[in-house]
């Protein structure tokens, strides 16, 4: 055992830096595995929701096409329900450049555009958040703690996972 | 105390052994220690550097589109039967309902799991574990995050209440719906809105 101390110090930096080349490598694959489920998800809870509200106002308009009705509120409410579902982003934009964008504001005009649209069709307003209030406030504290632990600093411009959640938590109890 | 007792621990038989060996052992421990500990950190770091681009690419590809085409068809199933419902002559038209009410009920079945594509990189790599066997357990806890882990545990649930309600029998209660059947859901929301001559936009 006769290497000096200066080399071993080197030795235990490159045995480091191996590891960590290996382990960067595989840590890559699991994050963009993980990365996308997450995005999956989240991506079909808020356009099932949204999606919702546009076929919704989509066969309204033909109905309403059909019997010839002018009715302007009506015809309005479901013009600006449209036109905000449509301002609606379906790639993040953290993917693209920071942008401005409002996403809770955005969601809750496009909610009370759609509770407006109702209201002058004399129809419930079935919202599709509300299907999900259990399991999703559970998750939403669930979400709170892997974020925290797991979420690097950089991964807080993914805009859906937080803002929107906490948004239709807040927002559940009000309707 | 006899130094030769069978009940030599580890160390004491390193010591017994002549010094390359010793020099080997020492070695390959040492290298291990700082190789495992760097993966460790490498594992965490090259995790995060992914994360973002994959959420990206799954909301983008994957979850807002296929959302998108659920939504729209229930939005429309609903609308046609607030408005059916809603009409004078609501009796001469309950075949209709009913047809809508099943296929709203039939769309509100479909969850994210039936009808995304496989995730091919993540199958491939789960193998690759699999082969490994568990060599590397204690760094493989990158497994789903507690988020995406409830929420299946939620629909095994679901199945299983589903299971032991022995209510609605139908048939297709007992196989998951596919891309396929929502392809035919659309085609029958389709049907349904040339009997009622509405030619709403599909987008």
């Amino acid at each position: 055992m006769d290497f000096d101390l200066e080399s071993l110090v080197d030795v235990e930096q490159r045995f480091y830096d191996d590891g960590y080349h290996d382990g960067f490598a595989h840590g890559k694959i699991h994050g963009s595995i993980e990365g996308r489920a997450l995005g999956r998800e989240k991506g079909f809870e808020m356009w099932e929701e949204l999606g919702f509200y546009e076929g919704f106002a989509l066969m309204w308009q033909a109905i309403h096409a059909q019997q010839s009705r002018n009715e302007d509120r009506t015809a309005h409410h479901i013009r600006q329900l449209l036109d905000l579902i449509g301002q609606f982003p379906r790639v993040n934009p953290s993917a693209t450049e920071p942008s401005d964008l409002d996403i809770p504001r955005l969601f809750r005009q496009i909610r009370s555009r759609y509770k407006a649209l109702c209201a002058t069709l004399g129809v419930r307003p079935t919202l599709r958040a509300a299907d999900s209030i259990a399991p999703n406030s559970s998750e939403d504290a669930e979400n709170g703690n892997s974020q925290s632990s797991t979420r690097p600093s950089g991964s807080k411009s993914v805009w859906p996972v937080q803002s929107i959640d906490n948004q239709r938590s807040g927002e559940q109890f009000s309707f | 105390m006899d130094p030769f007792s069978d009940v030599t621990s580890d160390d004491e038989a390193v010591w017994l052994e002549d010094p390359k060996t010793l020099q080997d052992s020492e070695w390959s421990r040492l290298s291990s220690n700082f190789t495992n500990a760097g993966y460790r950190e490498g594992i965490t770091a090259g995790k995060e550097s992914a994360l973002q681009q994959g959420f990206d690419e799954g909301f983008a590809e994957v979850g807002a589109p296929l959302g998108r085409e659920v939504g729209i068809l229930r939005g429309m199933a609903l609308a046609l039967i607030s408005f059916l419902t809603a009409s004078p002559d609501q009796a001469s038209q309950q075949d209709l309902i009913q047809e809508l009410r099943d296929i709203s009920s039939e769309l509100s079945r479909i969850r994210l799991s039936d009808i995304a594509p496989r995730d091919l990189e993540a199958e491939r790599h789960a193998r690759e574990h699999d082969i490994e066997g568990n060599t590397n357990g204690d760094e493989m806890d990158l497994e789903l995050t507690e988020e995406l882990k409830e929420k299946k545990d939620m629909e095994k649930l679901e199945d299983l209440m589903m299971q032991l309600n022995p209510e609605p029998a139908s048939t297709s209660s007992a196989k998951r719906p596919t891309m396929d059947d929502v392809r035919r859901l659309k085609e029958r929301l389709a049907a349904l809105s040339v009997r009622l001559q509405l030619e709403p936009r599909w987008s």
